[in-house]
């Protein structure tokens, strides 16, 4: 009996021990929880620089809106967008909509292979591990100069050199994709995997050879797959490029809203809607299969 | 040349080399490329590529015109770089930039949430809600923006709409594809330990969504900045209005030049902006 007794009590205490150690525990926990950098100052003085900044922004902007009769514009705009000027939309002619909407994938599409093509000396000339650090920088460099030049100032310059047309278009996009696509390209080239470049040098492959065999199989779907995304979005600023008469179907919407022909303006936007759409469908389709 | 080739092999081992698969893609590629490369070349210009050298010059130099009797020199052209009416300009990009990622990515919260996949379960309204999404998602901001102009007219209210849509379509589509991806094992946790719904997900998804979502901000920040400099072409404010002012006339075109330089100026320190804040929010 009192050897049980003993027993429960040295329990007892064995219990009571390892309670206290959890409470010791988690009164450490507790104690480094209240230690816990406290960044409130810190957030708040930056929540309440961007509060300010809205505040001032919206004071500041005229964003006023003068003589504008809403109910008359917006009746014009439904009954414009319900009824598309239907004369304009299938007019098989070179003025007409199906026309120019071929023409805007054309000027997309050839200027995306235009740069898609230049872009690759640029990508190896930026790349890490082709041409070293310093040289790397040089073509970073080039390529942020390419890509910061919006794209209509760059068809305003090239339209005083080559005139008005398709063809400006097609070399304005081809110019300013080259930014982006030869960025994508290094990136590509240089997480490219070293090891059949080696296995090829081991074998004694000649510098032909090691590109052939090494480095283009290893590149070429992703050079691939980043032209075609290029290609989205050149399909989206082909659309505007016609607005500064660099082809397309920019140049109709542009009068039809300078004339408010909700009609006309409605049937361009059907087909921007329809081709956009498109196009993100099958080069997202050919994207899948790449990867 | 599509026949496989065969290989024999010193060990006597005969070989088939396999097809090579990435001539397919080349072929379709280049015939559409001449395809469209035809399409292109029916609407062309004529060629002035003496040109080059002058529209240059006429860009990056002052204006001198001895017959007009118009002699600017370098000091007229360096204080038209820093002139009020470039300075207002670029106020007002930025500005209409700034409101117009503040207006589209607040408004992009309750759609993101519908069009989530593992939030809202019910398949006839998350697909619906995706497709107007990516309706919104086909207009380019500069469309947007010549609607908007003959909507309300020009001013830099038109140029906010047409960001603030923009801006709206893209973080909808790019938060809800974070939602779709979080990680649910912290909020079920939370509710095991007794949270309820509201508390899990303020102390579990929250936190997980919150860097993500301001990365997205200025990300879309940025983009807004560089299109709305020339969405004031068709009209919309800021600097691109200047621009079109300045285009037509040769006298003036010396100030395109000095906009041009200043249009570039902002990119880059939008740009070193963003890395430098992207850098603070990993």
């Amino acid at each position: 009996m009192m050897k049980f007794w003993n027993k429960e009590k040295h329990e007892i205490k064995k219990a009571q021990t390892q309670l206290n150690d959890q409470e010791q525990a988690s009164q450490v926990v507790a104690d480094k929880y209240n230690q816990r950098p406290k960044k409130w100052i810190y957030n708040s003085a930056i929540a309440l620089i961007v509060v300010a900044a809205v505040i001032y922004s919206f004071i500041s902007s005229d964003i006023s809106i003068r003589n504008v009769d809403f109910a008359t514009q917006f009746y014009y705009l439904w009954r414009g967008f319900t009824h598309p000027n239907t004369d304009f939309l299938f007019d098989m002619s070179k003025g007409g909509v199906p026309y120019l909407t071929l023409e805007t994938i054309a000027i997309a599409f050839s200027g995306t292979f235009l740069a898609a093509i230049l872009a690759i000396p640029f990508g190896f000339l930026t790349a890490k591990n082709v041409v070293g650090k310093h040289w790397s920088k040089l073509g970073e460099v080039i390529l942020i100069v390419i890509r910061t030049f919006p794209e209509i100032v760059l068809a305003l310059v090239l339209i005083r050199v080559i005139g008005m047309g398709a063809t400006t278009g097609a070399l304005t996009i081809g110019i300013h994709s080259i930014g982006m696509l030869a960025k994508l390209y290094a990136e590509a080239i240089e997480n490219m995997d070293q090891g059949p470049i080696e296995a090829l040098d081991a074998v004694g492959a000649n510098i032909w050879q090691k590109i052939r065999y090494g480095i283009l199989p290893q590149v070429i779907p992703d050079f691939l797959s980043v032209a075609l995304y290029r290609f989205d979005i050149n399909v989206r600023s082909a659309t505007i490029l016609g607005m500064v008469s660099a082809g397309g179907l920019g140049a109709p919407l542009i009068f039809a809203s300078q004339a408010w022909n909700w009609s006309q303006m409605s049937s361009v936007l059907i087909a921007i809607v329809i081709m956009v759409i498109a196009v993100d469908f099958i080069s997202s389709k050919l994207r899948q299969k790449l990867v | 040349m599509l026949a496989a080739k065969t290989i024999t092999l010193p060990s006597g081992k005969t070989v088939k080399q396999p097809f090579n698969k990435i001539i397919i893609p080349a072929v379709i590629s280049i015939a559409v490329f001449i395809v469209c490369g035809w399409v292109v070349l029916q609407n062309k210009g004529t060629l002035k590529l003496y040109e080059i050298g002058t529209i240059f010059k006429q860009l990056f130099s002052p204006t001198d015109y001895p017959a007009m009797n118009i002699h600017h020199t370098w000091a007229d052209y360096f204080g038209y770089l820093f002139s009020l009416e470039i300075r207002e300009a670029l106020g007002e990009t930025l500005r209409m930039s700034f409101i117009g990622s503040i207006i589209g990515s607040v408004l992009c919260l309750p759609f993101a949430i519908l069009c989530s996949q593992n939030i809202v379960k019910t398949k006839w309204i998350y697909v619906p809600m995706r497709f107007i999404i990516n309706l919104v998602r086909t207009m380019p901001t500069m469309v947007m923006a010549v609607i908007a102009v003959s909507l309300i007219g020009m001013g830099a209210l038109a140029g906010i709409i047409a960001t603030s849509i923009f801006t709206f379509g893209i973080m909808t589509k790019m938060l809800y594809e974070c939602i779709e991806a979080l990680d649910m094992g912290p909020y079920e946790a939370l509710q095991s330990c007794g949270a309820n719904k509201t508390q899990a997900f303020f102390y579990s998804v929250f936190p997980q969504l919150l860097p993500t979502y301001l990365g997205y901000f200025i990300y879309n920040f940025e983009i807004n900045v560089r299109t709305s400099i020339v969405l004031g072409y068709v009209g919309a404010g800021g600097l691109g209005v200047i621009l079109q002012a300045n285009m037509d006339s040769i006298y003036t075109r010396s100030r395109v030049g000095a906009i041009l330089i200043m249009m570039f100026l902002l990119v880059l320190l939008m740009q070193a902006f963003t890395r430098y804040v992207r850098g603070k929010l990993q």
